[in-house]
């Protein structure tokens, strides 16, 4: 029963597609982080101009961790991809 | 590969991921070109530290001195705004951290996407975020030991944010984000490096593109190159800014004073 050319088959698929949901998903959330935190800057420096400095450094920082989260979702889509689809 | 189809796939490529040169010890698997990549991180930190302290002048200072001198005073400002005076002594460590993940990082300039580097970034093993986490989670716990007592430490589980009478919920809110962050620091600092480097093997995959008998992978794969590695570059000091924060906010917590809260 168990074809082992099957078996491979299913778990390279079972990966792929994990793969491309974890990737797909974290795009999405990591995006939407990265629009508020973008368009929150803006608000914040067209309300007061002096505090671009300041604000622009957070920005960067909370663009940063928002998109660390989709890179940790990157190691898994890899570990998926590589490790337990294969 | 066939040439001959318009839009050549790309599957079929052999990228494969967290090679390294490897030598077993017993039980114990080291990679050691993370190795040698981290004590040549480290010597380079250190003697960057040796050159500063030749040339250290009180009077009108170098470029060298300056740049030293903005990171220096960069940490600082982040430690007075949110720990405060007390947080004197975090300064060296969350300074030390960001100067060595910065040129760790950098390696990665250094890489072309090929199955073993020379010189890999050390950061995109897991092996060096996960210590390096560990040992700042470690010295923050100590820290919230010395400022709250034993007893208050494990007082401080069950005590917020709610109120004392769910401390069942408490404990468990709080076991979770404690036992939670070594995991994120760790995993941010190594995915975006990983993900880095996975993007360079990428890009070198991009060579057997070829339309017809143009080879248009080839062409397009040296300037995507070249922007990611700049793109990167910007990236590895982003992430190394932000461990260093993450460790000044997580002392933050722990030598917060009570009453603050």
């Amino acid at each position: 029963m168990a074809d082992a050319n099957l078996v491979s088959a299913i778990k390279t698929a079972g990966g792929l597609v994990g793969a491309g949901l974890a990737l797909g998903g974290g795009a999405v959330g990591a995006s939407i982080g990265d629009g508020l935190a973008g368009s929150q800057t803006i608000a914040g420096v067209a309300r007061n101009p002096e505090a671009q400095g300041r604000l622009t450094t957070l920005m960067f920082l909370t663009v940063g961790l928002c998109e660390a989260a989709y890179f940790i979702n990157l190691v898994f889509a890899a570990l998926f991809i590589f490790s337990l689809g294969k | 590969m066939g040439s001959g189809s318009l839009l050549t796939p790309m599957l079929g490529i052999d990228i494969s991921v967290g090679d390294h040169v490897q030598r077993k010890i017993g039980p114990l698997t080291i990679n050691v070109d993370i190795v040698w990549a981290t004590l040549i991180a480290g010597a380079i930190v250190i003697t960057l530290g040796l050159i500063l302290r030749s040339r250290a002048t009180s009077g009108v200072p170098g470029k060298f001195q300056l740049l030293w001198e903005m990171a220096v005073g960069a940490v600082q400002t982040q430690v007075d705004d949110s720990i405060g005076p007390r947080g004197a002594k975090v300064v060296p460590l969350a300074l030390t951290l960001f100067i060595f993940i910065f040129t760790c990082n950098l390696f990665e300039v250094l890489g072309i996407g090929s199955k073993l580097d020379w010189l890999p970034a050390p950061t995109s093993d897991i092996n060096l975020p996960l210590a390096m986490a560990l040992y700042v989670i470690v010295l923050v716990h100590r820290a919230a030991i010395k400022n709250r007592g034993v007893g208050g430490y494990f007082k401080h589980y069950v005590s917020q944010p709610f109120s004392p009478k769910l401390f069942f919920v408490n404990g468990f809110m709080n076991v979770i984000e404690e036992l939670v962050k070594p995991v994120t620091l760790t995993l941010r600092l190594f995915g975006n490096l990983f993900a880095g480097g996975l993007m360079l093997s990428l890009l070198a995959a991009l060579v057997i593109w070829k339309l017809g008998p143009v080879p248009i992978g080839g062409i397009l794969s040296v300037p995507f190159t070249l922007l990611w590695k700049t793109f990167d570059m910007a990236i590895g000091a982003i992430q190394a800014f932000i461990f260093a924060l993450l460790t000044i906010l997580y002392f933050d917590t722990a030598m917060a004073q009570d009453e603050a809260h």
